[in-house]
């Protein structure tokens, strides 16, 4: 895939100083930094570490493709004397792991899943259970009791986020129904503006979504004077002054903060970090139409959920009516990627 | 309040059929003149990418909505001059034009992805909106694109098949050598076909960024390009038929859309398929039809000239 000249490395010397850099790190993206979402969210982390800590070196490259050029990419940064790297796209694991396999002194935070190693850590944000109180918040504010949920491909994480979107909506108004439109993709604009208008069309007054930038859903929805709750960023409410609820965005900078100052420390060691609201996963501020009482609602909710409340514990059926969980039963944290059903009140079909 | 099936698939048809209407139309004109444009799909994402930018930079949708159309216009004279004047392989540059548009419209794009834009302004007649089945979707509520859709198609007609110019782009089509005997030049016609076209293929990809989604994301237009190709088969390189196709194909995508929003029973990755099945049945039953639409020489470099 040569032929892909997106791949423009920016090499941000933040810390610019005559002296050599005391930590320089690489961090590749799947996308564009300005998308108002995921990519984003790592690349405003990083630049925070840059500015707190000092004498750290930002080298990042945007528009990594999650294939072997990627490996390309790595071994530059390592070339440059990157000493921690962040493959940051789901994608990137068989890449950054090879480029780990041959630079054992070079330490990589790899935001997925699978088992870390001595110089490969891994993270993410658990946000299926901080959906919960997006849920609280989308239960609250519609009036025809018909959320809707623009999703990329229904994957075991997704999945779980859409289940807890609704319970948390069922807990407030049991009459809630969230309406799922799958578009095949993370990136299909066109069709995410299409499955926007199809659930407006069949009454639904609040969308969330989980594909990569939420801009398209959210300012089809505003358009049409409906409401949004966005996701992956906590920038995007500035595309709805008048329909945002509020959303959820990733805070990576305490973490990355920690693995810096331990690789400066020589002391990193790659573990398998999982944090939910409260740690990786924020919740945005309201917007101007949500009642007090709403975001006290919501609040609650989420503080709840930081404390280690989890929706997902039994008895628990699908939207067939079978049983998924017994009394007592369970999922944690560690599962949230087996989700293969719909939790009841949801409209749609996983497979 | 609930809409109704088929007026929620008749407005995701026309918003959706939009940008395929155009890209169709434009490479139905190319075709007529005997070239067939593999690179459309590297057109329209040249104009999605150049009008956000310029819609962007110049805080004004129109002036992206300029720029998007002379961006196609000149990535269709650059492909005129590889296999024109060059006489390059057509299906070959296409492909080559098409990896060009990914790569252009990449590095355009790249600074503005996340940019907040004015989208072109949407109008509809208050007697319509008036209309409590029209009030509730988004019929009607057009920009200046989709109204002059049909009309535009109309205009193409007319340029192709009731003017002396059309008749001179269509006999390039069959037989440049006759076009040529009769005081034409393919060349000349073949590149004016390819400027029209290219035009209309930026507009295409403009509609995409600057209306329907208000974003700009890398292969953003997701095959569009090549299903216009299909729909310049299916409808015969008549672009009268062109308005039934995007329609069709527009339909297709906003009733499997429309489908999983009413809770359908059916698997969302079937639904989801079914607008390429659609155009590979389409494609199917047309097939022993083709021959005798066909311009004649479609495809084939006119040595003649020299």
């Amino acid at each position: 895939m040569n032929w892909k000249p997106g791949i423009i490395a920016l090499a941000c010397a933040l810390a610019a100083s005559a002296e050599p850099p005391k930590l320089v790190i690489g961090a590749i993206y799947v996308g564009s930094v300005n998308d108002y979402g995921y990519n984003r969210s790592f690349h405003d982390a990083l630049a925070q570490v840059a500015r707190d800590l000092p004498g750290v070196k930002l080298i990042e490259a945007e528009n990594v493709p999650e294939s072997a050029d990627a490996e390309r990419v790595l071994e530059g940064m390592v070339q440059q004397g990157a000493k921690l790297i962040f493959p940051t796209s789901f994608g990137h694991s068989d890449p950054a792991r090879h480029v780990a396999k041959r630079h054992r002194d070079v330490a990589f935070e790899y935001a997925g899943d699978g088992d870390p190693e001595k110089n490969f850590g891994i993270y993410f944000g658990s946000t299926q259970t901080a959906w919960y109180p997006m849920g609280v918040a989308a239960g609250r504010m519609t009036r025809s009791n018909k959320l809707g949920f623009v999703l990329g491909m229904p994957i075991g994480y997704a999945v779980g986020n859409v289940n807890a979107f609704e319970m948390g909506a069922r807990s407030v108004n049991p009459k809630a129904q969230t309406v799922v439109v799958v578009t095949g993709g993370w990136s299909d604009k066109a069709k995410e503006a299409g499955a926007a208008n199809a659930l407006l069309d069949q009454g639904c007054d609040v969308v969330a979504m989980h594909v990569d930038s939420p801009a398209t859903v959210i300012q089809t929805v505003e358009a049409r004077g409906a409401m949004s709750i966005g996701f992956q960023s906590l920038e995007a409410r500035a595309l709805a002054p008048k329909g945002w609820i509020t959303g959820l965005g990733f805070t990576w900078a305490p973490f990355f903060t920690s693995v810096a100052k331990s690789v400066m420390a020589g002391k990193f060691r790659g573990e398998a970090v999982y944090q939910g609201l409260g740690g990786m996963v924020a919740i945005a501020p309201f917007g101007p139409s949500v009642p007090p009482e709403v975001q006290k609602a919501v609040t609650e909710a989420a503080n709840k959920v930081a404390k280690g409340f989890s929706p997902f514990v039994g008895p628990l059926t699908d939207n067939t009516g079978k049983v998924v969980l017994p009394p007592g039963a369970s999922i944690g944290a560690d599962q949230m990627g087996g989700f293969n059903w719909y939790t009841q009140g949801v409209i749609g079909k996983v497979k | 309040m609930t809409t109704p099936l088929a007026l929620g698939v008749l407005a995701g048809a026309v918003l959706s059929g939009t940008s395929l209407l155009y890209a169709t139309l434009g490479e139905t004109i190319v075709e007529r003149a005997g070239i067939v444009n593999l690179g459309l799909e590297g057109i329209l994402l040249v104009g999605a990418s150049v009008g956000f930018a310029a819609a962007s930079a110049s805080g004004s949708p129109w002036r992206g909505l300029l720029a998007a159309a002379v961006a196609g216009c000149l990535g269709n004279l650059l492909f005129g001059w590889l296999v024109v004047t060059r006489r390059a392989n057509q299906l070959a540059s296409g492909l080559a034009m098409m990896f060009f548009g990914f790569g252009l419209s990449a590095l355009v794009g790249a600074p503005y992805v996340g940019a907040l834009i004015t989208g072109l302004p949407k109008w509809r007649p208050a007697w319509l909106a008036a209309q409590p089945w029209v009030a509730s979707t988004t019929l009607f509520n057009y920009d200046l694109i989709t109204w002059l859709a049909l009309p535009v198609a109309v205009l193409v007609w007319w340029a192709l098949f009731r003017t002396r110019w059309g008749l001179g782009v269509r006999a390039t089509g069959e037989s440049p050598a006759a076009a040529f005997a009769s005081g034409r030049d393919p060349a000349v016609l073949q590149y004016q076909a390819l400027a029209a076209g290219g035009v209309l293929g930026g507009i295409a990809g403009a509609h995409l960024s600057l209306s329907l989604t208000l974003t700009w994301a890398e292969y953003m237009t997701g095959g569009r390009g090549f299903i216009a190709i299909a729909l310049v088969i299916f409808s015969k390189w008549n672009p009268l038929r062109a308005i039934a196709g995007a329609l069709l194909f527009g339909g297709a995508e906003a009733l499997q859309l429309q489908l999983q929003a009413r809770g359908s029973d059916i698997s969302p990755f079937l639904l989801e398929m079914s607008p390429y099945l659609l155009t590979l049945l389409v494609l199917l039953a047309w097939g022993g039809a083709r021959r005798l639409a066909a311009p004649a020489s479609l495809g084939r470099t006119f040595y003649g000239s020299d």
